[in-house]
């Protein structure tokens, strides 16, 4: 009994230490945004006042705060199953994108069948996510045609399709926006907290935590998953199809930023407006960074992140500067997010 | 009595795990004179070398070169005062030339500025002939053999003309012939005035190569000996702490053997390259016998392992395991099909060395702990502690299996092979890098596995472990078999006679199989 | 074929800055470092390159500038990559993320505008004329009548060439990049020559990203629209050699001129051309290694 809750304590102490990194990382990403607004700003206080204070000041920031982390938290999701199995999704932002479209032109196709096309116009903007993350990790499979590259250039192109589909053939004609027509007010999710945009896609988020926390440790294919990723040649020799883990996971993650599209436009968007997701996907990678790939760890990741981009646009609004300093923040983490030796303080002292 | 290199006091404690790896070491070094640093792997051997060489800071203790006092803080600092190291992994750049290489950091220049190539290899064809060694200074370092490469290693040092060499396991790679050329140098080092530490733990060689011996043990120096007056049995006794001999009884199990891997005709050949890698290769693995494959690193053996792994398809010819064709059908189909195997790279290969023991435990059996794809925590954890125990491994499941020691990975991935295996196991490079102790452990399970009728395959550079225990031998020389020695032939086989063969400088008529 | 020779001219043109940045990025790539910063790199030379020959009312003076807060820039990314041991992808990434930001934050700081900034006070780039060679037909009307900066990013890649293969420094770099420890064990460490490698990176960024605004007499946001990471293919498909660099420079500035004249010419959507350097790109990557996985295999 003592002995089980001194390794309780033990673990406890282990988890307060890994996260000091984390951290301390997101103290100087603050502490930049301070000396930005002192920089940048002609009335730093009350820039800074926005900043911090704007999302966090009334139920409506609050709401639409917790709301951008919902994209935030399937991206973080997505980048993270492809780490674990070793493989690099860059290609986020045209995943998101192109998920999101192809849910919204099926969920107004479908409108007929209720309940059920909802669905099924969600899977189909999760495959559409799921079929451009998997074509790099085909390639990777087929011809060692690095995935970090190929899945970042797919992107790029995607995007720029999507825009013109957008702008083209697919254009709400009724409207001044550049933007598809809107899906159905039966698929729409509902508002949990009036008056902000914050609606019960926030609970799909937190659902899609735990499978995918129960997928990776609980299910073989999890196991196999990690096991190509901590050391593919090790997969390949204890029998696991690790040209199979090329793909699936980049499928997987490219689903699940498609998926985190499709719920995007059900909960606040109603239809795909043009560059409605540009940043997401970059975002979500920055997100599965700071959480260290742990699934669990990508909802906190994800809120700060959605705190900065809210408190640049509340600065932005009521203040003197623009909303790219939220860039220049992001830039920072991710300056810092990775380094051995940021990682290392607080930890114990290790020699080489 | 005049010493190059005193060292008194030294102590090294690694932080992450309060190891004493160096503790109060005394070590002096006579001029001229060639002296073994022996010891078991872990001793501390090479910390204290490293220590020397300025790689790494003693936490106590003083250093004297040539009489004078020093603080070594980095390599440069080490090669100024005229000590040079040759390490036990190359150190070379492949795609440079020899005398690129041998030059590097020291580089002749040319109108302030530009380099020298032609100056630099005058300056290293100089080296080569002073001391007689075979390279061509204009070659590039891939194009080299292993024995070679080592000369490349030493000119390095000779070229910055350090009097005091250090060299980490020298002979680990190299053949008998080799081994034999490499001492020849050594000699002639030490008689033209320089003086030399060989690390090495290999006794027929401490009493070939060196004037005196000092031995450590577990981080301490237990003393240094004229190598004349003391024997093998005395330096081993030394090293371990207590007398062990290497040994495996050859029993006769009985059993009618028959063949449980079959080769036939098999080839391997990379694209464009004309010679094949595996040159029609045919044999036969027997149930109830260790079939040891011997052979000079590039000839074919980690080829062979390879395949055998299903990591590398064949071109041509047939495998068979119990009569039924398995070419070509992958490592994931092999392991279905029964295979067993200890890999030689048990870093890169054998274990992920992030994850937990028990993860490591479970790779090839993932599906007996799966239930509709779920996976049964609490059964892995008590499979893995029930291996530890009877593998007596130190460690827990839980703890990630890089923590581990060498001899304690070696350990767990027997562990799991051996739980794995039907009828026949590979073991390649099973007892490398082990020290007496481990590698004793790991015969002994051959033993068994052999006893219980498999059919062990041993592929091996160490020629000293094919003839401990293999029951027949086949030597490889550019990828085909050359010799294959069964019975009394295995049993009497000697170095010279097997080294003659790796180096194709013999074969036999007929290989009878 | 008469529409082919401004096609041509033009391509002269926009290869210059891809094989600059290119030229930077293999001194970081040999040194074993995957340098996709270049794209920010590029954009931080664009911008400071205008911005400073406007306030210094120098052509050569803002250049120089420019190409000292790029080097800056990389030296910033060198140091956390080195000194920090961060994740060279990551912080290549943060540093394209800082410099679009950054672009974009100072110029609405400095113009009040987020968009396109037009500078017209400002010289444009002295062209170089060679009468002699202007005779030569075809040749001449291509290869004549450009800004001195290209004939300068060419003699540079001679330079490159010297000091990477003629030069002990060039040894180390590539032995930085081919087998560290080499380096290490004779005392040397590669994480100096990899921070000269950053920082030749931003001088060769610095110099071509300013081509691109100085060429244009303007800054627009996002100029450098995947320029980088384009460089970063040709410095593999120039196979890591400064002719192959030269070589794959001129194809990809070719297709860049020749979308150029498509959107033009033929009717096709904008962001169908905008497309076309990733998917060129990507084709180019997948045929690469298609090539190479079929020269590097077993026979079966």
């Amino acid at each position: 009994m003592i002995d089980l809750r001194r390794r309780e304590r033990k673990s406890l102490m282990v988890m307060m230490r890994s996260s000091i990194g984390p951290l301390l990382i997101v103290a100087i990403a603050l502490v930049g945004v301070v000396i930005l607004s002192l920089l940048l700003s002609k009335t730093p206080g009350k820039t800074l006042r926005y900043f911090f204070l704007g999302p966090i000041q009334n139920t409506y920031y609050f709401g639409n705060m917790l709301n951008g982390a919902i994209p935030l938290i399937f991206g973080g999701l997505g980048i993270s199953l492809a780490m674990r199995s070793g493989n690099f999704n860059l290609g986020g932002e045209g995943q998101i994108y192109s998920g999101a479209l192809v849910a919204t032109l099926c969920a107004i196709a479908l409108a007929p069948l209720g309940i059920a096309g909802a669905v099924i116009a969600l899977i189909a903007g999760a495959a559409m996510g799921g079929f451009l993350g998997g074509l790099s990790g085909f390639f990777r499979m087929k011809w060692n045609t690095s995935e970090l590259i190929t899945s970042f250039l797919i992107s790029n192109a995607v995007v720029l399709l999507v825009n013109y589909l957008i702008a083209g053939p697919f254009m709400d004609p009724s409207t001044n926006l550049i933007a598809t027509r809107k899906i159905p007010e039966a698929f729409r999710l509902a508002r949990i907290l009036e008056p902000s945009n914050l609606s019960s896609a926030l609970f799909l988020a937190i659902t899609a935590v735990i499978v995918v926390q129960w997928y990776l440790y609980k299910t073989k294919s999890g196991y196999e998953l990690r096991i190509s990723g901590l050391n593919s040649s090790f997969a390949r020799y204890g029998g696991i199809h690790t040209n199979w883990y090329m793909v699936l996971p980049m499928m997987l993650s490219g689903a699940l930023y498609g998926l985190g599209g499709g719920i995007a436009i059900y909960g606040t968007y109603y239809s795909c407006m043009k560059d409605f997701s540009g940043g997401m996907g970059w975002n979500g990678l920055a997100v599965a960074l700071i959480a260290k790939y742990k699934p669990a760890a990508v909802i906190p990741a994800a809120i700060f992140f959605a705190y900065i981009e809210a408190g640049a646009r509340n600065a932005m609004l009521h203040s003197d500067v623009t909303f790219e300093i939220a860039s220049i923040v992001q830039s920072l983490v991710f300056f810092l997010v990775t380094s051995a030796v940021l990682q290392s303080v607080g930890q114990k002292k290790r020699g080489h | 009595m005049e010493y190059a290199v005193e060292m008194h006091g030294i102590t090294r404690i690694y932080p992450e795990n309060n190891l004493r790896a160096n503790d109060a070491v005394d070590l002096t070094l006579r001029k001229g004179e060639i002296l073994c640093l022996a010891g078991e792997n872990g001793a501390g051997k090479t910390t204290l070398m490293k220590i020397l060489y300025g790689l790494e800071r003693p936490d106590e203790g003083d250093i004297r070169v040539m009489g004078k006092p020093v603080v070594i803080g980095s390599p440069l600092d080490a090669n100024r005062l005229g000590i040079g190291m040759v390490h036990q992994h190359f150190m070379l750049v492949d795609d440079f030339t020899v005398a690129q290489n041998v030059v590097m950091g020291v580089e002749p220049t040319l109108y302030g500025g530009l380099y020298n190539i032609n100056e630099a290899e005058k300056k290293v064809a100089k080296v080569v002939s002073d001391h007689h060694f075979s390279v061509d200074v204009k070659k590039k370092v891939k194009s080299l053999t292993v024995g070679q490469k080592q000369q490349a290693e030493i000119m390095k040092m000779l070229y910055r003309d350090v009097d005091i060499l250090i060299l980490d396991e020298p002979t680990a790679v190299l053949t008998e012939q080799e081994t034999e050329a490499l001492f020849v140098t050594l000699r002639e080092l030490a008689r033209l005035g320089k003086s030399l530490i060989l690390i090495t733990h290999k006794l027929n060689e401490i009493k070939a190569i060196s004037h005196r011996v000092a031995i450590m043990r577990q981080g301490k120096l237990i003393g240094t000996y004229n190598t004349a007056e003391v024997d093998e049995l005395e330096i081993s006794r030394l090293m371990m702490g207590q007398s062990v001999t290497l040994h495996v009884d050859r029993v006769d199990t009985g059993l009618d053997a028959k063949p449980v891997i079959r080769f036939e005709n098999v080839s391997v050949l990379r694209r464009g390259q004309q010679r094949p890698l595996l040159d029609k290769v045919t044999f036969s693995a027997n149930s109830g016998e260790i079939l040891g494959f011997a052979g000079v690193g590039g000839n074919g053996l980690g080829v062979l392992e390879a395949v055998l792994g299903g990591f590398v398809p064949v071109t041509s010819g047939k495998i068979y395991h119990n009569e039924v064709e398995t070419t070509n059908c992958g490592t994931a189909n092999l392991r279905n099909d029964g295979l067993a195997y200890v890999p030689a790279d048990r870093i890169e290969v054998g274990s992920a060395v992030a994850a937990s023991v028990a993860e490591n435990l479970i790779v090839d059996a993932r599906s007996s702990f799966t239930r509709h794809g779920v996976m049964n925590r609490k059964k892995i954890e008590a499979h893995a502690q029930k291996l530890l125990e009877k593998y007596s491994v130190k460690g827990t499941p839980g703890m990630s299996i890089g923590t581990l020691s060498g001899g304690n990975i070696q350990k767990v991935i027997l562990a799991r092979e051996i739980e794995q295996y039907k009828d026949y196991i590979v073991l390649s490079e099973p007892t490398w890098g082990l020290d007496i102790a481990s590698s004793q452990y790991v015969y002994e399970r051959m033993a068994e596995l052999r006893g219980a009728g498999a059919a062990v395959i041993l592929i091996s550079s160490n020629l000293d472990e094919i003839l401990a225990v293999a029951d027949r031998i086949i030597i490889f020389y550019r990828g085909a078999i050359v010799a294959m020695l069964a019975g009394n032939e295995a049993l009497g086989a000697s170095k010279e006679e097997l080294g003659a063969y790796m180096l194709g400088l013999k074969r036999q008529e007929a290989i009878h199989d | 074929m008469q529409f082919l020779l401004p096609i041509l001219h033009s391509s002269v043109t926009i290869m210059t800055p891809l094989l600059l940045a290119a030229m930077g990025g293999l001194f970081t790539e040999l040194s074993g470092m995957l340098n996709i910063a270049l794209e920010g790199l590029l954009l931080m030379g664009a911008f400071c390159g205008i911005i400073f020959t406007y306030f210094t009312g120098s052509m050569v003076l803002g250049v120089l500038l420019g190409i000292l807060c790029t080097m800056l820039l990389s030296a910033i990314l060198a140091a956390v990559t080195l000194n920090l041991r961060s994740n060279v992808f990551i912080t290549g990434l943060a540093t394209n993320l800082f410099a679009s930001g950054l672009t974009v934050v100072l110029s609405f700081k400095l113009f009040g505008n987020k968009g396109v900034v037009v500078f017209d006070s400002i010289p444009s780039l002295p062209v170089l004329r060679i009468p002699a060679l202007a005779q030569i037909p075809v040749f001449g009307d291509i290869f004549i009548g450009h800004s001195a900066f290209i004939y300068l990013s060419w003699l540079l890649l001679a330079v490159c060439y010297v000091v990477l293969y003629k030069t002990p420094f060039g040894f180390r770099l590539r032995a930085a990049g081919l087998h560290q420890k080499a380096l290490s064990s004779l005392g040397m460490d590669p994480n100096r020559y990899r921070f000269i490698a950053f920082l030749i990176s931003g001088f060769t960024c610095g110099l071509g990203g300013a081509l691109l605004t100085l060429n244009l007499g303007a800054f627009v946001p996002n100029i450098t629209a995947g320029k980088g990471w384009i460089a970063l293919v040709v410095i593999f498909l120039g196979n890591k050699k400064p002719l192959g660099l030269l070589i794959a420079a001129v194809v990809f500035g070719f297709a860049d001129a020749f979308s150029n004249y498509a959107q033009g010419a033929l009717n096709v959507p904008a962001d169908f051309i905008l497309a076309i350097p990733y998917v060129f790109t990507l084709l180019a990557m997948l045929g690469f290694s298609i090539y190479s996985k079929s020269k590097d295999s077993f026979e079966s």
